[in-house]
Parts: structure tokens; sequence; C-alpha cells
């Protein structure tokens, strides 16, 4: 509920004290407060709603003006605040209470002609001293003593040793109140602690000042230090959660914004805590945010949140920045809507003042779609058919043949094996073939993600029988499996709560070893891992035992999903069954929007949460509506990938041009236009085979095998190494890299690869036919730009190309092979768009 | 966000960054020291220095080379006896008496030590400089953290079309980018330069492609490449990046300079000579002319140097004579071409051997102490750093970790080995772990 004021003539005298002017006008704006082309103020309110504060607290509150435009601004500043009774409560710095005595306290605030009062209660202080969980963690969280550069470092610092983000706060009390036997804390004389010393660089100190001599952090330590150090006091709740105010707001470029964070404790208490939140923004050319939590908005339009942490709890603010000049709504009505992607993202293009790209061109639309579903270039002669074909849903037809296709398995196999692949040197070669034929199957037989994702969860049995058991072998503890599959099936690095409460998320290390606990019984038996062959096998199977601990507390853990409810797990039964209901249950928060996001990075080049394995409060979608629709989709579909690439496939959004409009060119995460991307490794690869119509040979793989089938990231192919290809020697081989290089461009330019491919003589090699061949020189070039390109060359290209070709029959080929090279080695080839 | 995006050092910006990431884990504390360092290593070291390091996979004896114990008991000295080195009182053991010839010309790191007895585990703390996370075994290729070529080749970033980092004839163990992403892994150069036939691949004119025909290519591309480009830096047109390294590729294809750099066989067939005409040898020399035309940073990778059997055998054997032959060419003809103030060269492997023969003749795995050589970039010729003990078993005197090598490493080559990086999951990883600098390199 906020308190809105209304215009009280009452206080036009008040008005004229403030600003001295007339009292007269709709509007006299405080001089220096707001810019004097903000719009109208219509009125002001007061947040929190409620203010309560302990005595010898402080309390942080905004003043925020309504605009007649629709937008709001923070005149907690230029706002003239007053309190009725200053012994109970005193006003200090812009939108800052201090409670002094209880009571109940009236506190007004004016701006221009606009009023309101709010009560303020003033609670009795709670007579406890500082606790170190209560009080003294936080403040050396906000004063950066426990980051990972600081004291944090895995030696500490200069002999002061803390846990990173306070993961073990036993260890940092007992390294401040033990440690250096007793120098840090000097009860008899607070101020005169080491600690204090060091924290004001009283002392020298390499981390510099913390905070100063007299600050409210200083205080607390010191009467923290002179009050014996409490650990904790009795009864003192625990922190539950925190909230920012104001939790969603939009901005004009260049306006500044002030952020209250609070924190609610177990027993319904909550504590103002702006002072000591530690505050990020996500998005830094939407908003950037300072130390003390003010927002200033820009420079660029777009969404942003601001994250405020506080002990391991993180609260957001969500910043929305349009363009400076929204379009009118008629210009959005005229789109065309093919599917609810459309709809969608046209009415969130409104609110940000996108336009979309217009439609790309039809040689374009089979590329990219061909490209994205299949991993290949289109056929010449399938190109020019499609581009001939005057049937007005070409496109949808189009869609349809490339789903049926037989490619479609290995390419979105080779999707997955990039984030399930071990190494062969570690799991063994027969056991990586076998994890890696199972996926090709499954997608060859369209097998639905649950379904998929199952297996892989319940995998029990022999790793030279059954392909997902390979996993286990591959992820051997809890631990390792936990990161895997939470990351890849929920979309949540988990992993980085293994070591400490993740820091930009509410994920604790008990979280995590909860999780973990579901594996703890999984046994193995036989020929364990023996690097560099590891031609054993071993077999799987669930028996009792084999507790996962807490690594702090070294409490047993009893499965529980993160975020979900503890199942019943009977004694001897595969607890990963409960896990596998859990997070393949049609209503699980986490598996279908990661699934949905992941198959849509794959058709956009990016995901609506980017990175696509790593979901939380400080990395939101660029869509949020979008994204649950796709996941609200891909569960009426029954998790069927094919039906949802439909989906994507076949919308507007899907087709739009690459070529930026005057709207979008900053556009870079929302979809109002195609982004250009490089052709992966493999489709780099195999795309050079087809168009040259030499195939390369690899080693270890059949005859005719293409890049896409191979089925480790060791098969020697300089090609894909320049492009590319996860490099199999990391832990684990998941990065791609879509990245130009110079090394591409040498590759491309100068390989003896590719230059023997063109100078090929074998009869299959296009060149070859080609330069055999009577076809004049313009036909040549127009099946080389449909090869490369999927379309026909323009009358000037055309022109230009067949110039080559000096009549001379001796420098046919040669004309042929360099039109090729040119092609080869151009922008347009080099990327999808 | 990487924080370091450009070739010449901290910006401004990243001082602005590092301070409004305070709270994130780049404290305070850090930005101070690096200031501190950066002025330090600044007035003294010469700009764009280059490296070449040789890589003896598998871990080379430091009893059968630099830290011979003549004194100790048969089955640790071994039977090759010492010869003396251009400096009194020196000994090295013979099969390296070419190098002892020109000790004036580098020194001899012989206390450096880590516990990580594994290849796998080994070379990559020696190659990052940061051990493994977990146990990794014998046969392991690992990488969790960017080697130092790649981050030479971050740092400073593509010049004159030419990748940073190379290596031949194979990329080492853990001598990938990891996080700093594909562009930054070494450019390979297979092959034995030896052969007559040897070319250097992707950086020259395929064989049959004459130069005339290079520039009608060009121009027909450039005619040809026509998709539109969006110029606006906010578009993020990756295809303006692509262009980029096309105008570097052609430059480099075009630069005499350059191509007669990769052309070994121009060299002097004297100097040939004098390296060995041996694959090895001629690695050694294309390095040589590699670093000439601006490389930063060559890997040689030798394979072959874990000798559990035999050792006295192997290293009579040729791979000893190519060895000391090549390296002390290297240096030798650096030094004559006034190269060696500006090139760093490096001779190591993951770790030593053990002091016992064992009962096949051989030495085993051995991290407690392994000799390094370095020479180069402002190193003293001549000098011994640390010492063991009197049998080899321990680094016993100036005890230096693998962090100490990598930072002085990078404090050579211009890069502050203290700066925080961020993994691709956004975590702040510090490049060198309280690494401190061998002093005696920087005399």
């Amino acid at each position: 509920m906020n308190y809105f004021s209304h215009i009280r003539p009452a206080a036009a005298s008040l008005v004229l004290f403030l600003t001295g002017t007339g009292g007269h006008g709709a509007e006299a704006p405080v001089p220096g407060s707001l810019p004097p082309e903000t719009a109208a103020v219509t009125g002001i309110l007061l947040e929190p709603a409620v203010l309560r504060v302990e005595a010898g607290r402080s309390l942080t509150f905004l003043v925020t003006a309504r605009l007649a435009d629709g937008f709001e601004a923070d005149i907690t500043s230029p706002a003239v605040v007053t309190l009725s009774d200053p012994d109970k409560a005193s006003a200090g710095e812009p939108g800052v209470i201090h409670g002094k005595a209880p009571g109940t306290v009236i506190l007004t605030a004016v701006h221009g002609l606009h009023r309101v009062e709010v009560p303020v209660e003033v609670l009795p202080s709670s007579g406890e001293p500082p606790s170190f969980v209560g009080d003294v963690l936080p403040i050396l969280g906000k004063s950066g003593c426990n980051a990972g550069a600081c004291h944090a470092k895995a030696d500490g610092q200069n002999g002061l040793r803390l846990t990173i983000f306070s993961f073990d706060p036993q260890s940092d009390y007992r390294n401040i109140v033990d440690g250096a036997r007793g120098r840090r804390v000097f009860p008899a004389d607070p101020p005169e602690s080491l600690l204090l010393l060091k924290a004001t660089q009283s002392v020298p100190h390499e981390g510099g000042a913390r905070f100063e001599r007299g600050s409210e952090a200083w205080h607390t330590l010191v009467s923290w230090i002179g009050s014996g150090m409490t650990w904790q006091n009795a009864g003192e709740p625990a922190l539950a959660s925190v909230s920012v105010l104001p939790s969603t707001r939009r901005y004009r470029k260049g306006a500044v914004q002030r952020l209250v964070v609070k924190a609610h404790y177990t027993d319904g208490s909550v504590r103002d805590v702006t002072a000591l939140a530690q505050f990020e923004s996500n998005n830094k050319e939407a908003a950037i945010v300072s130390e003390d939590g003010r927002i200033t908005a820009g420079p660029s339009s777009g969404q942003a949140v601001v994250v405020a942490r506080f002990m391991g709890m993180v609260g957001g603010s969500q910043v929305l920045v349009p363009e400076d000049r929204l379009l009118p709504a008629g210009d959005y009505q005229s789109l065309p809507v093919h599917n609810f992607v459309d709809e969608l993202s046209w009415k969130h293009f409104q609110q940000l003042g996108l336009l979309p790209s217009g439609l790309c061109s039809d040689s374009e639309f089979l590329r990219r779609a061909t490209l994205d579903t299949l991993g290949v270039l289109p056929a010449p002669e399938e190109a020019a058919g499609f581009l001939a074909d005057p049937d007005p849903d070409k496109r949808i037809k189009a869609v349809e043949r490339l789903l049926q296709h037989p490619a479609w398995a290995d390419h979105q196999a080779a999707k997955w094996a990039d984030l399930l692949r071990p190494n062969p040197d570690r799991a063994g070669v027969k056991s990586v073939y076998l994890l890696d034929q199972w996926l090709r199957e499954s997608f060859r037989h369209n097998k639905p993600f649950d379904q998929l994702v199952r297996e892989i969860v319940v995998a029990q049995g022999n790793t030279h029988r059954f392909g997902p058991a390979v996993i286990y072998r591959d992820r051997r503890e809890p631990e390792d499996l936990t990161t895997m599959f939470s990351q890849v099936f929920l979309g949540v690095r988990l992993d980085c709560a293994r070591c400490h409460h993740h820091p930009n998320e509410k994920w604790s290390q008990e979280d995590f070893y909860r999780m973990a606990a579901f594996f703890g019984p999984l046994k193995q038996k036989g020929g364990g891992i023996s690097a560099p062959i590891s031609g054993g096998n071993e077999t799987f199977f669930v028996s009792a035992g084999r507790p996962l601990k807490h690594p702090v507390t070294g409490e047993v853990m009893q499965p529980k999903p993160p975020d979900g409810p503890a199942p019943t797990v009977v004694e001897g039964q595969d607890p990963r069954r409960a896990l596998a209901d859990w997070m393949l249950h049609p209503d699980n928060p986490f598996f279908a929007r990661a699934m949905a996001n992941r198959l849509w990075a794959s058709f956009f080049g990016r995901g609506l949460v980017d990175p696509v394995d790593d979901f939380r409060l400080s990395n939101p979608p660029s869509h949020p509506a979008l994204l649950d629709a796709l996941a609200a989709e891909l569960v009426r579909v029954k998790f069927d990938g094919k039906a949802l690439a439909r989906t994507i496939l076949q919308s507007r959004l899907y087709q739009l041009s690459s070529r930026p409009n005057a709207t979008n060119a900053a556009d870079t995460r929302h979809f109002s236009r195609a982004y250009r991307r490089r052709l992966g490794a493999e489709t780099m690869a195999d795309a050079i085979a087809d168009i040259t119509g030499v195939p390369t040979k690899y080693p270890g793989l059949p005859e005719g095998s293409r890049a896409v089938q191979a089925w480790t990231y060791k098969i020697d192919s300089r090609t894909m190494d320049a492009f590319g290809r996860p490099n199999s020697s990391s832990d684990c081989p998941c990065e791609r890299n879509l990245k130009p290089s110079i090394g591409q461009a040498l590759h491309l330019m100068n390989s003896e690869v590719l230059q023997g491919k063109l100078s090929s003589r074998e009869t299959a090699s296009r060149v070859q036919r080609l330069a055999a061949s009577t076809l004049p020189p313009s036909a040549v070039v127009s099946e080389l730009y449909l090869a490369c390109y999927g379309r026909l060359p323009d009358e000037e290209e055309s022109c230009v190309a067949t110039a080559a070709f000096t009549g001379d029959p001796a420098g046919r080929r040669q004309a042929i092979e360099d039109i090729l090279w040119a092609l080869l080695n151009s922008a347009e080839f080099v990327f999808n768009h | 966000m990487a924080i370091h995006q450009n070739c010449d050092g901290t910006l401004r910006r990243d001082f602005l960054q590092l301070g409004l990431r305070g709270l994130m884990g780049y404290g305070l504390c850090d930005l101070m020291r690096f200031k501190a360092q950066a002025a330090a290593a600044a007035g003294t070291l010469p700009k764009n220095i280059n490296c070449i390091m040789i890589w003896l996979d598998g871990g080379p004896s430091h009893f059968e080379t630099f830290d011979p114990k003549p004194g100790a008991p048969a089955e640790i000295r071994g039977t090759f006896p010492t010869v003396a080195t251009s400096v009194p009182g020196v000994h090295f053991s013979e099969p390296v008496s070419k190098l002892a010839g020109v000790f004036d010309k580098f020194t001899v790191v012989r206390s450096i030590a880590h516990r990580d007895p594994n290849h796998g585990g080994g070379n990559h703390y020696m190659m990052t400089g940061a051990p493994t996370p977990v146990p990794v075994g014998c046969g392991a290729f690992v990488t969790f953290h960017p080697s130092m070529g790649s981050m030479v080749s971050h740092s400073r970033g593509v010049q004159g079309g030419l990748p940073a980092y190379m290596a031949m004839p194979s990329n080492t163990r853990s001598g990938g980018p990891n996080f700093l992403g594909g562009q930054h892994a070494p450019f390979i150069i297979p092959g034995g330069p030896n052969a007559k036939s040897f070319r250097v691949n992707d950086v020259v004119l395929p064989a049959d492609i004459a130069e005339g025909r290079v520039q009608s290519r060009r121009h027909l591309r450039e005619a040809l490449d026509r998709m539109q480009r969006s110029n606006d830096k906010l578009v993020e047109d990756p295809a303006v990046e692509f262009d980029r390294f096309y105008e570097q590729g052609f430059d480099l294809v075009s630069s005499a300079r350059a191509q007669e750099a990769f052309d070994i066989s121009r060299e002097d067939p004297k100097v040939r000579e004098r390296y060995g005409r041996n694959d090895m040898g001629q690695r050694f020399l294309l390095a040589r002319r590699l670093v000439e035309v601006g490389v930063s940073w060559v890997t040689v990778n030798w394979g072959g140097w874990d000798h559990h059997n035999e050792i006295e055998t192997a290293y009579k054997g040729d791979s000893l004579k190519s060895l000391d032959q090549g390296v002390s060419a290297l240096l030798t003809d650096l030094d004559e071409r006034g190269l060696l103030d500006t090139t760093l060269v490096l001779l190591l492997g993951e770790f030593g051997r053990t002091p016992k023969i064992n009962e096949r003749g051989g030495r085993d795995h051995w991290p407690h102490a392994m000799s390094v050589l370095m020479a180069g970039a402002g190193i003293p010729g001549g000098q011994i750093v640390g010492a063991t003990d009197a049998r080899g078993y321990y680094a016993s005197e100036n005890v230096y970790r693998p962090e100490d090598f990598a930072a002085s490493i990078y404090t050579k080559m211009g890069i502050d080995p203290h700066q925080h990086l961020e993994t691709t999951a956004g975590r702040p990883v510090q490049l060198v772990n309280d690494g401190r600098l061998i002093r005696e390199l920087f005399v």
C-alpha cells in the first residue's frame, strides 16, 4: 500500500518558504531537483509503506514523485523531510532516519505542492549487544574483507584468513577472536583492537581503509568487542529473505534512483540493511549501481536487474529503460503474427521502443533454417528449387522437410554431446563411443527430453553396454554429478555452492550437498579409470550406504532437490528416481525452461537466458513472458523437441533479417533482428567438404563419415581446431568458441587442406566437374553461388565473377578455383546470417 | 567480461572496473599491489619480450644435465662424468657439455619444486602456474587454467597478422587457453622442418599458388564479398572483426619479411648445420625466425623424456646430442644477433627424476627438485640459482614453486601475474596465485 498525497492548499505557505517562488501554477519545481524537461509531478509517495525502526538503528526510505508521463522520479534528496518529535527520531542525510526513543512520530515529506505524511514507529532497543552472526559478518562482507582477493584467499592474507562469502562463520569467528594469539581484538580498549586499526588504516593495511573511525560500522565493532564478542544472541532470529525497493521500475536514461534493502527474519522482524548490502547490476549498459545502492539508468535502453546481496540472500530491483522515443502502437498492429512467439515479441518490442527488422529473404531463410536445424548448407538444387517455388507456404513446407530430414539427429545429438561427452583418454574409447551412439539413436527417434533425461538420471548397468551409464564413469563423485545435472538439466550453476554460498543466488552448500545425496547410494564395480587408455568397463548399481556429509558442519545430508520438497526414499531404493520425478514433472520450475532456452539458443545463437545454463535472479531472461510461454508449450507437446523447433522455425521472429533498422541497432539480446553467427566447427568442416565435393577422411571414423558424426573431439582436424570445437583436454570439454580469429582467416585463405580440395582431380570434385563441363561461365558461377550462399548471383556479381574466365580453356579451371576460393573466404559464407 | 582486452597493459578503465567490482572480489589490496608492481616492472624491463619455451615432456633428469652429484653414491650419481662450464667452479653433466661451454649466456635454477608426480598434473602446474584442482593421472592432457602462451596471446593480441602464440610440432598437454577462449590456442606448426618439403601451414601460400594469383584472388574476393557490414559498434557485427583478421592475414601473406621468416630453407646452410640437421634443431632455428618477426611465444614440444628404463643409454643417444647442440646453438645465435636481450628462452619439463637409479637402470618421476634453464630478457648468464641437497633429493636453497616460476615469466613478459581474470562462469580467478618473483632473474 502506498501513501499518496493530495494537493493541500494548506501547504502552500510552506512551499513558498521552501522554493522561494509563488504558490501559483501547477508545478513549481524545486531548483536543482528534477531536470527541467521532466514531466509534471502528479503526486508523491513514500516507501516503504510501513516505517518501523529500533531505537539506536537507522532506517532508509524513498520519496518518489509520480509524473504525468507515467514515469516515476526519485525525489528523496530534494524533498523536504521533517519529523514531528526529534527526540524520538531524527532525520540524517537525505532518506535516512535515526531511531532514538520508543514511540510514534510523523514523518512529513514535501515537494512542491505535494505533501505526504507517514507514521514512523520507533521500537524499543532490544538491549542485546551486537552479535558476530547478526552484525559483524555483514560489516566484514560489505567492507570486502572476505572477498576472494583479500582475506578469503586460500591462505588468507597477511595471517588473517576468512571464508569466502562467510561460508564457515565459526571459522571466521575463531580467526578473528582467537587468531594471531588474540591480538585482533582488545576488549579492554576496543578501538585499539588490531581489527579496527587495520580496517581504518590507522596502522598500515595493504587493503587500505575499509571504513572510517567513528562510522556506524566502526561503532558496531567497538560495541561488539567491548561487550564481549557475542557469537549469537539467545533467540536471535535467522535471516529468511531479502527484498529491495523499488522492486521494479521504468526509468528515463540518466535517472538516478536510490534503493532500500530490507532483511526479513524468521521471527517476522524486518531490518533495514541498505548500508550493509552489496549491489551489482547485470547489465551495465542499461543501469549501473554505486556501492551505496544508487542506480543510474542508461546510457542505453534495455533491461537490467540490480541485485542486492546480504548475508547469502539476494533481492532484486528490475530496471526497464525504454528508448527515448516510443513508437506509435499502430507500427506494431500491422506486424504479421505467425504464432505466440511473435505476439509476445511485438508486445515486448513495443515496450522497449524497438521495431523488428524486416523479413529475411527466401535464400537467407532456407540457409539459416537448414544450418540451424541440420548443421548443413542447402544443396544447390534444393536452394534453386526453393527460390523458384511460387507457393506462398513454401517456408512452412520447408520447415517440415527439414524436421523430417535424417541429419536432424546427428546435429542435435552433437549439441548434446557437447554437454555430456567425456574425454576418451579418461573414460575409454568404447565407453565414449557407446554414449555417443546412444545420443544419436535417441534423436533419431525424437525421444522426448523428459525421457532422454530420465534415462540418464536413473541410469545403471555396464558402461560397455549402456551409453548413459558412461556419464557415471566420467563423473564419478556425487558432487560432480550434482554440478553437471543442475547445470545441464536445470540451467542452474549450483557448482558455486559446492565450496561456498552462491554469490549471486540463494543457493547454499546445504542445497548442493542435499542434491548430491541423491547419488550417494550409486556404486560401481569393475575396471575403473586408468588413463590414457581406460579400456576397462564397470557396472553401476544402487545399494544403500555412502552418506553425503556437509563439508563444514559434517551433518549427514538427506536427499532433497534444490527448491523442491524432500522426497521419502525407502532404504535400498534408488533415490535418483525421486529426483527424476521431481525434475521432469510438468510443474517443475527449472526443467522445461532450461530445455526450451537451450533449444531457442540453438536457433537464435543466444538464449533468452544467456549463458543458457546460468538461470538466476541476477541473470534474468531478456523476455520472461516468452520463455514462460515456450516452456509451457514444451510441456504441452510433452517435451517433444522437434515440435518446439517447429514453433520456433515458423515464427516471424525467427525469419527476421539480420540487417538492423533505425531502432534496433543496439539490440543484442531481444531478438528484434537476427544475429549473425559464425558457422560452428563441424558445420564448417562439412560445408567445405560438401561445397568442394571432396570429403575429408577422418581417422577413427568409417569411410564417408561427416565431421558432425565424430564421436570424440580428439579426431585430427585442423579445420575443426581452427573453428573452435571444444578442447577435449578441458574439464568439461563443453566450451565452444564462436569468435572469429586470425587462425580461421589464415586457414581459409592458405590451408593446403582447402587448396587440395579446390585443386582435386577426383571425379566427384565440384571444381573438376565444372571445369570439365561445357557449362557457360555464368552457369558455373550460379552453381557456386547456390552451393556457398544458397542464392543466385545478381547481375553485377555474375559480371565480376564471369570476368575471371579469360576465354582461354587452360584458365577455366583456375577461374573456377579462384571464384570458389573467394566465396569460401567471404563473410556471407562464414556466417549464418 | 574480460578485464584485460588490451595489448599494452592496464588501462584506466581497468582500474575503474576493478574499483567498481571491489566487492565482487577484486579487492583494493590487490589493486594497490598491482600498481606498485606495474610501476616497478615498467622501469626495468624492455618492452615486447618474446619467449621460446622448449618443453621436454616426460621430465628430464636433473642429475644427467644441470645438477650432477659427483659426490653421491654410485646408484645416485650415475655413470656420466661432470664437465666444467665456462664459469669456474660450476659443473654440469657430460650429456650437456656444449651447453656447459655457453653457460655464460644462461641461468640454471636448480631449486624449483612441487608435489605433483604425475605427468598430467606436473605438466599443468609448470605450464600454467596453477596446480590441478583434482589429482590428474599420468596419461592425462588437462586444462583447468590458461597456459602462459595463451595468456601472452590474450594480452598482446594479433600483431601484423601473426598469431601471438605458436607451438611445434603439436600443442603441449596443458598448453591450451582454457577460459581465455579458442582464439588463444596455439597456432600449431606440424611437420619436420628438417625435411626438404617442409612448409609452414596456413601462414604461407599453398605450394601451387603463384604470387600473381594471390592478388587476383584477393581482388576477386573483395569484389564478391558483398554482405553488408554494420560498422556501428552497438550492432556487434562479427563480420567486422572477421574483416580485420582478413586484412591482417593479407598483410602477413604479402609481407616479404614474414614470408621469408617462415621459409627455413632460406637460412644460411652453415647456421642450419650449427643447430643440427634434425627436426628438433631445426625447430629451434624456426623458433628464432618466428620471434624475429614478432611472434610473442613459441613452444617447441618435445616428447619422450620419461626415462624409467636405461637412462644412461638414453642420455648417450641422439636426443641428448640434438638437445645439447640445438639449445647451445640457439643461445649463441640469439646472442650474436643481439636478440637475447629481448628473447626469453626456457628449457624445462614437468619435473625432475628420482635420485636412486631403479632396477631397470632408469629414474622415475621426482617433483621435489628440477633444474630449469632460463636465458635472455635480462636474465644473468653464468648464474646458478638455488641448490638441491648433496644427493639431489630435495631443493634445499632458495626453493621456488611453479607459481614463482610463472610469476617471474609473466613479469618478464610485461604481464601482471596477480591480475584477476574472469572465467566463463563469471568466477574471478587470479592469474598466478601468490607467486613471488625469482629475484635472481631480476638483477
